[in-house]
């Protein structure tokens, strides 16, 4: 009996990955003409011999999957040294195809024939009043275009056409590289008084390029693209997939990523955030049974090869989620940015504050900063008021500035922000206020901000100009 | 004092009024005793150079930038490289150190960039020092020709403006195998400029990409034709290796297609003295012979003091360490040379201490460097004048490595071999000759080792869908397929029957390329922390970490001894204390081997007993048990201790001999001897083998473990350390030493015969009196009241391998 043939015996015992022995049965006829040269015989006999070892870890793996696993203590857990191949390790008993894999029974929407090719779309239509949680989507449609593009510290946004935007957003294979692929590209736009939402499904790996030729005249129709984190996720994700795809990938598009609008107005307040936590805390909106991000991967790749479709309903919602709350949050953003709101958390508007200020809106950040210190309470208010500090010196208003730095010292709950606060007042008694007495108890609190040097020599010549005021 | 004489201040105290240079120094050993231990003294004859003029139809670019170097003419092994470039042939340069062999394809290259602006190149060295030292030549060369492409280094250091210059600008872009793996061709979207436009691959230090190693880059290659396909582009390969046996062959299986070879260098080469020295044995009835470290410091020490700038070469980072405190603690109270001139030089250093010492070197301010074969990696030293190995390298091409870094073009070395006890380097003192007239060893992969190259066709999936029918390098379609089918099998990629045909995708949301590994010592390094500055002093590999960096190891650093306190296994850290002790510590391994399937199986029969022989595949599991204190200066054994670390296992192929029970008994019956001594002798025919199976391999020896295990129980008599009780059937395994197996076990099993009349003649050669390291190894020697040798030879003459008509020996 040749080796080959008793592989093929062992091969072929009743096993749960009885499935596998099709490497075998599939084995190509031999070669019509029979080798010429030795090399060529030792080359069909390394094949041979790969081939037989291919079926033989097969076996392998099916002998492991009887015997109990290697004692976890005796095996070291370190990659690199030992090594087992790793798909058969992660996956050994891989659920049985429960789909024909041209069935797509029970996936939402329906395959549709598009100039560019058939596509699966899942089509929605959302009223302006529509409302994601407590916030309209149809609040983006009141943003002025100079107003977006203070909230995204981005100039090149200040002559786009916020209501001809496209909101994208995708759900991809992975995270990264260029064997990553977005299955599910979610595109919205304003039209005819409501949010229209387009998203295309991928069916099967390997039909992306009527998805992509569709992505190409959405966004040639489009002012800009809206996103959340897509200038470094989706964005060169999707750019990535016209190369795979041999396609001329479109030009770049005007982008306003709210993923940093969003941190430069709610981090403060929230700590993190996902999308998931400003929907939760700044558009009032809970997601029931929301399919987590962490997820997708998995359930698709698992529907892709013959997996349940089950929960693919579950991601296009997921998706959906993601598009309308964008469109929930940029009017949310340009409402509450417009003008101090009565129910807005001084920590938010503090944030605003400091966002006016570096779009070069100084009055309107002066606004911020002064509601902000009033309301506010806890460590953090001594950065509002001296923030609030900072716009009265601007102004030229002393008195305003010397309340302020007070409140500042009294609210400053650490170090550091006490030692800026001393520093300031110090400034103001030693320069404007001319007290130098006062100025010298509060330059004495200055030495762990200013560093030893520094505070040395601001000591010595409030000292010395005291010393003259005396003397005169 | 105004008392103190003139005479003073004269010789003795004022190290260079000695008498200096090779030949003082040579002369004084001819003079002493050391020359009664020189088996081996040979010149070799200075090499003229072979120049050619430079080709007419080079462009003025390059003219310009070898003109500013003041090269008016090539060497002809550069001429051949421009004329195999121009025919647009895959070619391989493999010359002798320091013969010039970075033009070989830095021209070509220049030619290419000086036809098409956008012309790309990448550079590949296995080490990220190595690319850093080449980027700034090659960017002074690019700079001189007057072209505008730059010279990047793309690796884990690379900071992130440079990242995007590099994929969008550079000219040149050199890297590692690791970054190419894991970094770019897993992003190769984002390079598609590079891909795009990609006429040249260079490949340097060819000769490092051996075992697993090598058989990783072959698929990393795969995939990077691959990609460059995709791209619209199929660059051209320039390889470069130090001496080895087998360059055209190596390279062609490393870039799966022919290559031509260039062998001659055309460079001139100084006049080279040759000396194997043999430290002197001491006892004669254990076969001990005088500490060869001791024995290298020696004459370490006579040549620094002849002002001879001296490189010396250990063979672990241990030795390299208590060498230097040898030489250094010799130089400080007899010489007063500053003990800082001398300098250790080793993979464990952090980047920064190596490039000052590369600096020092340059400046001439360092007399001698210590080293492990770090310096084998062509990093640029300047010539220094003589080499001393510690110890035989293992391989031929090791030596000539290590050697090739002394020597001038004009103007003659020194390059001397101090052989230990080691069987090998006695294997080699016995007949010296064949150092000069033996062939080099062939270097050797195996691209098609089915673990390394499934794990390369998913990460090529995840690069690009595989198509049907489709090659990857050197694989056929057919072989292609099988693989596919078992990876959309085992449900890592998804298969779609698409208009144009079938497709295979990746379908795992893992990131195939971070789970494969190139090199069988992984990424994920220890940290060495020093408690007393808490600072971060060196790093070592995973393996290494086993035996080095146990608790309460010495751990040795830059002259200094370190105790390790606490190793933080979880976190990859060591916390190591300055200590000062008078000992040093070695680390004890056990290594289990399980046959986990046999592929073939033979019954020799060469006695009255037949003798099973198999070939398989077996798991093998290492582990540190303990270590030896072994105090400086006497090499005395103080003490032992226990060491608790996880095992190590791999998976690889083996060959093995299985003496069946009754042949044991019957073995005990015909020699007189008690089991557990038969079990010894049996050990020491395996060391024998091993010995022979090496050298008949041509490979360095630690590429090939060795057990004595059983075959069908692994808790056999390598635990119990006893002889094994009935019932157990001693097997003799030999195994690659590599995970997944570089075809030296089926090599082993097909010259099974000769394997065994080989070992028989090693031992019936062999000088001593009753069993030495150079035969059966030290296992045997110990044991008193045997001749352990007579004993392996009655073994053998009882299995039926008896000695050889000693006509036929000649073979």
């Amino acid at each position: 009996m040749s080796r080959f043939k008793q592989r093929l015996a062992r091969l072929s015992m009743p096993g749960p990955a009885a499935s596998t022995t099709t490497v075998v049965e599939e084995a190509p006829a031999p070669p019509e003409t029979p080798p010429q040269t030795p090399a060529d015989r030792a080359r069909l006999e390394r094949i041979a011999t790969l081939k037989s070892r291919l079926n033989d870890m097969v076996s392998r793996r099916k002998a492991e999957l009887r015997t109990a696993r290697p004692d976890p203590a005796e095996v070291s857990p370190r990659r690199g040294w030992g090594r087992l191949p790793r798909g058969a390790e992660a996956e050994l008993a891989p659920p049985a195809p429960v789909r024909a894999l041209d069935d797509f029974t029970g996936v939402p929407g329906a395959l549709e024939d598009t100039p560019h090719g058939p596509i699966h779309i899942v089509r929605a239509r959302f009223d302006l009043d529509h409302c994601h949680g407590h916030t309209p989507v149809g609040g983006a449609l009141r943003v002025p275009a100079a107003e977006v593009a203070r909230l995204a510290l981005d100039e090149e946004l200040l002559g786009v056409d916020p209501t001809r935007a496209l909101f994208l957003d995708t759900e991809t294979t992975g995270l990264h590289g260029s064997g990553t692929v977005p299955f599910l590209i979610g595109l919205g736009w304003f039209e005819d008084g409501a949010l229209h939402l387009c998203q295309l499904f991928l069916r099967r790996l390997g039909e992306e390029a009527p998805m992509l030729a569709f992505v190409t005249e959405r966004l040639a129709a489009a002012s800009c693209i809206i996103t959340y984190n897509g200038k470094s996720f989706d964005w060169p994700l999707i750019r990535t997939r016209y190369v795979m795809n041999r396609m001329t990938p479109p030009p770049d598009p005007l982008h306003l990523d709210l993923l940093h609008c969003a941190r430069r107005a709610y981090k403060k307040r929230l700590g993190g955030v996902r999308l998931v936590e400003i929907e939760q805390r700044v558009l009032g909106m809970e997601r029931i049974e929301d399919v987590p991000g962490s997820e997708i991967p998995a359930i698709y790749l698992d529907f892709i090869r013959g997996g349940t479709a089950e929960r693919i309903g579950g991601i296009i919602e997921h998706n959906a989620h993601d598009i309308v709350a964008m469109a929930a949050l940029l009017g949310r953003l340009g409402e509450r940015f417009a003008e101090v709101a009565d129910d807005d958390d001084p920590r938010d508007l503090l944030s605003y504050a400091r966002i006016a200020e570096r779009a070069g809106d100084e009055g309107r950040a002066a606004d911020f900063a002064r509601v902000a210190a009033e309301r506010a309470t806890g460590g953090w208010a001594a950065d509002a008021w001296m923030l609030h500090a900072r716009f009265a010196r601007r102004r030229g208003d002393t008195d305003e500035e010397h309340r302020a730095l007070v409140a500042a010292t009294a609210e400053a709950d650490d170090d550091e922000r006490l030692g800026q606060a001393h520093l300031a007042l110090a400034k103001l008694y030693e320069h404007r206020l001319k007290d130098l007495d006062r100025a010298l108890t509060h330059a004495r609190h200055t030495r762990w901000i200013e560093g030893p040097t520094r505070h040395q020599k601001r000591v010595a010549r409030i000292e010395a100009k005291r010393a003259r005021a005396d003397a005169r | 004092m105004s008392s103190r004489t003139p005479a003073f201040e004269g010789e003795r105290r004022i190290p260079w009024r000695s008498p200096r240079g090779i030949d003082a120094a040579l002369a004084a050993w001819h003079q002493g005793k050391v020359w009664r231990s020189v088996v081996l003294d040979e010149t070799l004859p200075a090499r003229p150079a072979q120049m050619a003029a430079l080709p007419e139809s080079l462009t003025e670019s390059t003219r310009k930038a070898l003109a500013a170097r003041g090269i008016s003419e090539l060497y002809s092994h550069q001429a051949r490289a421009l004329e195999l470039a121009a025919e647009g042939r895959d070619f391989v340069v493999a010359t002798p150190t320091a013969s010039g062999k970075s033009l070989c394809y830095n021209l070509p290259v220049l030619e290419a960039f000086a036809r098409r602006d956008d012309a790309r190149a990448l550079y590949l060295f296995p080490t990220k020092a190595l690319s850093r030292d080449q980027e700034d030549g090659l960017r002074a060369l690019l700079r001189d020709a007057g072209l505008a492409h730059g010279a990047i280094t793309y690796d884990g250091d690379t900071p992130g403006d440079a990242r995007r210059a590099a994929r969008q600008r550079t000219g040149v872009l050199l890297t590692n195998p690791d970054m190419l793996h894991a970094g770019i061709l897993p992003h190769h979207a984002n390079w598609a400029r590079l891909f795009g436009n990609l006429e040249y691959v260079v490949i340097d230090e060819l000769h490092m990409y051996r075992g697993v190693f090598g058989s990783h880059l072959a698929n990393v290659l795969r995939r990077l034709r691959r990609v460059a396909r995709f791209h619209g582009s199929d660059p051209t390969f320039v390889l470069a290796s130090a001496t080895i046996g087998n360059p055209a062959e190596h390279a062609a299986r490393i870039i799966g297609r022919p290559v031509s070879a260039i062998t001659e260098s055309g460079a001139p080469a100084g006049e080279r003295r040759l000396v194997v020295y043999n430290p002197p044995v001491i006892n004669a009835e254990l076969g001990i012979r005088a500490s060869y470290l001791k024995s290298a410091v020696r004459l370490t020490l006579d040549l620094v003091k002849a002002d001879v700038p001296t490189l010396v070469f250990g063979q672990t980072r241990n030795a390299v360490e208590v060498m230097l405190k040898y030489i250094r603690d010799r130089l400080a109270s007899e010489e007063r040379i500053d003990p800082q001139s001398i300098v250790a030089y080793r993979g464990g250093y952090l980047p920064n201490q190596r490039r000052d010492t590369e600096r020092a070197l340059r400046a001439g301010k360092i007399r001698c460097v210590v080293a492990t074969n770090a310096l084998e990696l062509g990093i640029d030293i300047g010539s220094l004048d003589a080499v001393v190995c510690a110890g035989y390298p293992g391989t031929m091409a090791g030596l000539w490595q290590r050697f090739g870094r002394a020597g001038r073009r004009q103007g003659a070395s020194l390059s001397v071999l101090v052989t230990s006890s080691a069987p090998l380097d006695q294997f080699v003192a016995g007949s010296p000759a064949q150092l000069t007239d033996a062939p080099i060893e062939h270097a050797r992969i195996d691209p098609d080792n089915v673990e390394i190259l499934i794990d390369h066709m998913k990460c090529a999936a995840f690069e690009l869908p595989f198509e049907a029918d489709e090659a990857l390098g050197d694989v056929p379609p057919e072989t292609v397929g099988d693989g596919l089918d078992f990876l959309a099998d085992n449900r890592v990629l998804a298969v779609n029957e698409g208009p144009k045909g079938k497709t295979w995708h990746w379908a795992s949301d893992a990131y195939p390329a971070s789970h494969v590994s190139l090199r069988s010592i992984g990424w994920d390094n220890f940290v060495i922390i020093d408690l007393d500055t808490d600072k971060n002093m060196a790093e070592m590999d995973f393996r290494s970490t086993h035996t080095m960096l146990h608790e309460q190891a010495i751990y040795q650093h830059d002259a200094g001894q370190y105790q390790v306190e606490r190793l933080d296994y979880e976190n990859h850290k060591a916390y190591v204390r300055r200590v000062e002790p008078d000992y040093y510590t070695t680390a004890e391994i056990r290594t289990k081997v399980t046959i986990t399937e046999q592929d073939d199986d033979v019954i020799v029969r060469r006695g009255p007993r037949p003798l099973p022989v198999g070939l398989g595949e077996v798991s093998v599991v290492e582990k540190v048990v303990g270590y030896k204190k072994i105090k400086y200066f006497t090499h005395e054994n103080v003490g032992y201790g226990e060491v608790h670390l996880p095992v190590m296992q791999m998976h690889t192929s083996a060959f093995w001999i299985t003496v069946p029970e009754p042949t044991v008994l019957e073995l005990v019956t015909a020699t007189g001897c008690a089991r557990p001594v038969v079990i010894d002798g049996l050990r020491g025919l395996l060391n024998a083998m091993h010995t022979v199976a090496a050298s008949a391999l041509m490979i360095d020896p630690r590429d090939l473990g060795r057990t004595l295990g059983d075959k069908d129980d692994p808790e056999g008599p390598a635990s119990s350390g006893g002889g094994g009780g009935p019932g157990f059937d001693p097997t003799l395994f030999l195994y690659d030493a590599f995970p997944g197996g570089i075809g030296l076990a089926p090599r082993l099993f097909d010259e099974r015969d000769g394997l065994l009349d080989r070992t028989r003649r090693l031992i019936d050669g062999c000088g001593c009196t009753s069993g030495c390291p150079a035969c059966i190894g030290p296992t045997v020697g110990a044991e008193a009241g045997h001749k352990p040798r007579r004993l392996v030879t009655a073994i053998l003459d009882h299995l039926g391998v008896v000695r050889a008509d000693p006509r036929a020996g000649a073979r």
